[in-house]
C-alpha cells in the first residue's frame, strides 16, 4: 500500500498556560481537499503553524509520503512541498506580482522559475483575476491579493497546500471561480489541500472530507457526502464548561447605565448601537475579525476616525480620546495585555497608578510614592493579587495576576463602565475563574460590563445577554436559554437563517 | 465611588469554585516593606567608573589629584547637561540628534545678543534657554503632529539649526563675551566650579521630575509601552513634545556653558557633543528601545568619558586613540547591558525543543 501524502500522528503542542493541541491525528491523500473546521481557539492555527514548520510539536509525528519530518523550519516545510496561504496575505506591496510569486525562493530556483510563474499567473487568471506579472501589488484589491497568495501556495510543485480562510475578502461570484480552480488543481496535479473556512456553503461544495477540531483534539472526521452543515457545527461546539455561574445576575428593574449609539470604526464596521444596564454583563460573541475589538476601541476613541456618541447615566459624554473616556468613567481592558494593558518593566503599583492622573498622588503633579504604593496595595488586595507585592515588576506576575493589575488600574477610579476584550486570553483555568469572579463583583457593584470573547463557555457563563457580531454588524441578540453554543455559533457563522427555514 | 467588593468566602459559593485554590489571603498591610531589588547592572557602571579612575590613578600619579579631578568634572559637565535631556528622550523611545546644533545655535545667538546688541548677560541667558525650548518643541511637534520618526525629524532639524547658527554671524565666531557672563557659568564657588554645581542642581531636578512627578511616570510609561499609556489616558503627544522641549533647553544650557568656558561662541561648538552626550546616556543604562534610563547613570557615563579623555592625555596617548577608546566603551557598556538580559543572539542558538517544555 502506498503511504498517504500526509499523515499527522498524535500531534500535541502547549504554550505557557494553554494546551493548544492535545492529540491530533489525521491523513490527507493526494488530490484530496480536507476541510479543517473548529471554533476560534480550537487549535487550527497552531496545527497549520506546525505543518508550515514555524512551530515544533511537543509530541507526535508529521509524516510526508512515508517520511517522518525530523527538522521543523519554514524552509524545511518548503522543501517538503508544503505551502500555506495565510489569512492575512503575506505579500510585499512594494514588489511586483512576479517578485511576490518567487518570494522566499533561492536565487537558483528563481532562475528556473519561469514556467512556474507562468503557471501561477494562468491559475490566477482562471480564478477570475487576470494579473500583469510586472504590476505592482500595491494597486491590487484585497481579493486580488488573496488570489495571488493562493496561486503562489499552489505553484512550484507544492504537494500539500493549506489555505487559511482564503475567501474572506472575496465576493460570492469570485469565490466560485477560485474554488473551481483550486479543486481542478488538486485533482489534476494530485495536490492535497487543507482548507480552513468558516463559510459552511463553501466547505460543503469544495471539500472531500471534513475534520473538526475541538479543544485541541480531532472530534469528528467524515467524508463530506455523509455529513451536513448542522452536523459539523454541532461537533464544533460543546467545549468543556467551567463550573462557574454568576452569583449576581442583573436585576430586571436595573436602569440603563451605558449607551453607545452609531459607533463606527475607521476600518469599517458599524454604525452600532447598544445599551447596557447597571449590573449587567453583556457578552459580544463572533468570529475573530468580525469587528468586536474595533467596536470597543471606537467607543473609547482609541483610533483616529472613529465616530459615535456615548452617554452614561443618561448624560451625553463628549469623548475624543481614551483620556476623555477614562475621565467619563469607562475602562478598557485590552486583549494584548502585555503590549496594551501593561508597562512590563515597571512595578505593579506604577501600572496601577497609570490611570490616576493627579488625584491620588499627593501634591498636584508631585508624587508621594508612599501614597501611591499604599493606594495600589489597596486596589491589589481587592483583586487578591498574588504575590501581593505591588513593588514587583509587572513582568514577574502570571497571566491571570497581570490581568488583575490591569483591572486594578481602573477600579481605583470612579469607573462605571468596563469594556473587556478577551479577558482570559492566556490565563490558566484557575486564573480564569478568579477573573470571572471579579467581573461578577464589578457587575454586582452596579457597573455596566461588556465582555468580548471568543471563548464561548466564557461568554455563556458570564453574560446576562449576548449579542453576536458578523462582518461588523450585530446579527442577533440572545437572552436566557437562547444563550447556548449552538445558536451563538450558528449566528456568528451566518447559517442561522438556513436552519430555521 | 463604586468600589467593587469581592465576594467573601461564604459557603454557598464554594461549590462554584472548586477550580480555584483559595489560600487565605495574606494581609497586605502586614507585609514587610521590601526594598527594590538591587540592580546589579546599575551597580556595574559605578564599579566600572571606580576601576577606570583607579587604573588611570595607578598609571599616572597626577590623575587623582584634586585639581585634575576638578578638570575632569568640568570637562564632563557639558556632556552631562546635554545627556540629561537625551536621557528623557531615550526613555520615551526616541532620539534627539539636534542637541549639538541647538547648543551651537543658542551659544551663538546669546553671544551675539550680548556682544553686538548689548543685552545684559542675564537676559541673554534667558533668551538662549527660551531659544533652546523653541527648537526642542519644534522637534516634538514634527514627531507628534507630522508623525515623523524621531531619527528623521531631528536629523533634519540638526542640519537646519546648524545652518541657522552659521547664518546668524555668517559663520564667524563671536569673541569678547562679557566678563559677567563668563563669571556666571565659569567661576568657582567655594572652590567648586559653577558648571559642576549646575550639573548637580540640574541632575537633582531631573531626577525629581523623572521619579517623583506624574509627568515623569508618563515619560517612562510612554517609552515602556506607548499603546498602554495611550489607552490608560496618558496624552502621549504632549509628553513627547515636552520631552523634546526639555532636551532643547538642556542642550541650550550646555551651549551657554561652552561659550563661558572658551570666552567665545563658535558656530559649530556644540556638534562634537552630540555623540558623546548620547554615549553618556547609553553607558549609563538608557535603553534605545525606551522605558529605561537613569539620571545618575548618565552622570557617571559622562564622567567615564571625561576621565578617559583626560587620562589618555596625561598618558601622552595621541588624541586619535581617544575616539577609539570612547567607541569601545560604548560598545562594551551596551553589550554588558544586553548580557545582563540574556543576549538574545545567544538564546536563538539553543535548541528549539527547549521552549516546548512549558
Amino acid at each position: 500500500m502506498v503511504a498517504p501524502l500526509l499523515e499527522l500522528q498524535n500531534i500535541a503542542k502547549s504554550f505557557p498556560g494553554v494546551r493548544a493541541l492535545n492529540d491530533v491525528s489525521f491523513t490527507l491523500e493526494r488530490g484530496e481537499i480536507c476541510t479543517l473546521a473548529g471554533e476560534n481557539g480550537a487549535g487550527k492555527s497552531t496545527l497549520l503553524a506546525i505543518l508550515g514548520g514555524s512551530l515544533v510539536p511537543d509530541h507526535g509525528a508529521v509524516i510526508i509520503e512515508g517520511v517522518q519530518r525530523q527538522h521543523f523550519s519554514p524552509r524545511q516545510a518548503l522543501a517538503d512541498g508544503v505551502s500555506i496561504a495565510h489569512q492575512e496575505p503575506a505579500i510585499v506591496p512594494q514588489l511586483s506580482v512576479e517578485q511576490n510569486l518567487v518570494l522566499g525562493r533561492t536565487s537558483r530556483q528563481r532562475r528556473e522559475a519561469g514556467k512556474d510563474i507562468e503557471q501561477a499567473l494562468a491559475d490566477v487568471a482562471q480564478m477570475g483575476f487576470p494579473l500583469n506579472a510586472k504590476a505592482s501589488v500595491r494597486g491590487l484589491s484585497p481579493a486580488q491579493r488573496h488570489a495571488l497568495t493562493i496561486a503562489r501556495a499552489l505553484a512550484f510543485g507544492a504537494k500539500i497546500v493549506a489555505l487559511d480562510e482564503p475567501t474572506t475578502s472575496m465576493l460570492e461570484h469570485n469565490v466560485e471561480g477560485v474554488l473551481n480552480r483550486v479543486r481542478e488543481i488538486a485533482h489534476t496535479r494530485g495536490v492535497g489541500i487543507i482548507y480552513v473556512s468558516h463559510k459552511m456553503p463553501e466547505v460543503m461544495s469544495v471539500s472531500d472530507k471534513v475534520v473538526v477540531l475541538r479543544d485541541g483534539t480531532v472530534n469528528y472526521t467524515k467524508p463530506i457526502a455523509q455529513t451536513s452543515e448542522q452536523d459539523i457545527v454541532r461537533n464544533m461546539v460543546g467545549r468543556e464548561l467551567l463550573s462557574f455561574k454568576r452569583q449576581h445576575p442583573v436585576r430586571p428593574d436595573a436602569p440603563v447605565l451605558f449607551s453607545a449609539s452609531e459607533v463606527s470604526h475607521p476600518t469599517g464596521g458599524g454604525p452600532l448601537s447598544l445599551d447596557v444596564r447597571a449590573g449587567e454583563v453583556l457578552g459580544i460573541a463572533g468570529l475573530v475579525g468580525s469587528g468586536r475589538t474595533e467596536f470597543l476601541r471606537a467607543i473609547i476613541r482609541a483610533d483616529k476616525g472613529s465616530t459615535g456618541a456615548v452617554s452614561i447615566d443618561g448624560k451625553k459624554r463628549r469623548i475624543r480620546s481614551p483620556r476623555d473616556s477614562r475621565n467619563a468613567g469607562i475602562a478598557f481592558i485590552p486583549e494584548e495585555r502585555k503590549h496594551q494593558g501593561l508597562v512590563l518593566q515597571v512595578p505593579a503599583y506604577f501600572n496601577i497608578a497609570l490611570t490616576a492622573d493627579r488625584q491620588f498622588n499627593g501634591f498636584g503633579p508631585i508624587i508621594s510614592l508612599r501614597k501611591q504604593v499604599a493606594a495600589a496595595e489597596e486596589a491589589a488586595a481587592r483583586m487578591s493579587l498574588r504575590p501581593a507585592n505591588v513593588r514587583l515588576n509587572a513582568r514577574q506576575f502570571s497571566g491571570g495576576n497581570q490581568q488583575k493589575i490591569v483591572i486594578a488600574k481602573w477600579t481605583w477610579r470612579n469607573t462605571k463602565v468596563f469594556l473587556f476584550d478577551e479577558p482570559t486570553k492566556g490565563v490558566d483555568v484557575g486564573g480564569k475563574v478568579e477573573i470571572y469572579e471579579l467581573i461578577d463583583a464589578l457587575a454586582k457593584a452596579g457597573s455596566a460590563v461588556i465582555v468580548v470573547s471568543s471563548d464561548l463557555p466564557e461568554i455563556i457563563s458570564l453574560s446576562d445577554r449576548v449579542k453576536v457580531m458578523r462582518q461588523g454588524q450585530f446579527v442577533s441578540e440572545h437572552t436566557g436559554d437562547d444563550i447556548n453554543e449552538h445558536s451563538l455559533v450558528a449566528n456568528a457563522m451566518g447559517i442561522a437563517e438556513r436552519t430555521t427555514t | 465611588m463604586s468600589q467593587p467588593t469581592l465576594p467573601k468566602n461564604d459557603p454557598g459559593q464554594d461549590s462554584q469554585r472548586t477550580l480555584v485554590n483559595r489560600r487565605p489571603e495574606p494581609s497586605v498591610a502586614k507585609l514587610p516593606r521590601q526594598r527594590p531589588t538591587l540592580n546589579l547592572q546599575a551597580l556595574g557602571i559605578y564599579i566600572a567608573a571606580v576601576v577606570i579612575f583607579l587604573i588611570f590613578g595607578m598609571l599616572n600619579p597626577n590623575f587623582l589629584t584634586s585639581g585634575n579631578l576638578r578638570d575632569i568634572a568640568v570637562s564632563a559637565s557639558v556632556n552631562a547637561i546635554i545627556g540629561l535631556g537625551i536621557t528623557f528622550v531615550i526613555i520615551t523611545g526616541g532620539i534627539d540628534l539636534a542637541v549639538g546644533s541647538i547648543a551651537s545655535f543658542v551659544g551663538i545667538v546669546s553671544a551675539t545678543l550680548m556682544v553686538n546688541a548689548g543685552t545684559s548677560p542675564f537676559l541673554a541667558l534667558c533668551a538662549g534657554i527660551a531659544l533652546g525650548l523653541v527648537c526642542g518643541a519644534i522637534n516634538g511637534l514634527l514627531i507628534t503632529k507630522l508623525k515623523l520618526p524621531p531619527f528623521i525629524a531631528t536629523l533634519g532639524t540638526m542640519s537646519i539649526y546648524q545652518g541657522l547658527a552659521y547664518v546668524v554671524t555668517n559663520g564667524r565666531p563671536v569673541y569678547n563675551v562679557p566678563k559677567d557672563f563668563v563669571f556666571m557659568l565659569n567661576s568657582y564657588v567655594g572652590g567648586i566650579p559653577v558648571a559642576v554645581i549646575l550639573v548637580a542642581v540640574l541632575a537633582i531636578l531631573c531626577w525629581l521630575l523623572l521619579r517623583r512627578t506624574v509627568f515623569g511616570q508618563n515619560v517612562i510609561a510612554t517609552g515602556g509601552s506607548e499603546e498602554t499609556a495611550w489607552l490608560s489616558g496618558v496624552r502621549v503627544d504632549r509628553v513627547k513634545i515636552a520631552v523634546y522641549a526639555l532636551s532643547g533647553v538642556l542642550a541650550g544650557v550646555g551651549g551657554l556653558v561652552i561659550v563661558a568656558r572658551i570666552n567665545a561662541a563658535q558656530t559649530d561648538a556644540g556638534s562634537p557633543y552630540l555623540l558623546t552626550a548620547i554615549a553618556s546616556a547609553v553607558i549609563g543604562g538608557a535603553n534605545l528601545m525606551g522605558g529605561e534610563g537613569r539620571i545618575a547613570g548618565t552622570l557617571v557615563g559622562a564622567l567615564i568619558l571625561g576621565a578617559l579623555t583626560n587620562g589618555l592625555v596625561l598618558l601622552n596617548v595621541p588624541s586619535f586613540y581617544e575616539q577609539i577608546v570612547t567607541g569601545l566603551v560604548v560598545v562594551i557598556a551596551v553589550a554588558l547591558d544586553q548580557g545582563s538580559k540574556g543576549w538574545p543572539l545567544m538564546k536563538k542558538k539553543s535548541p528549539p525543543k527547549k521552549e516546548a517544555t512549558a
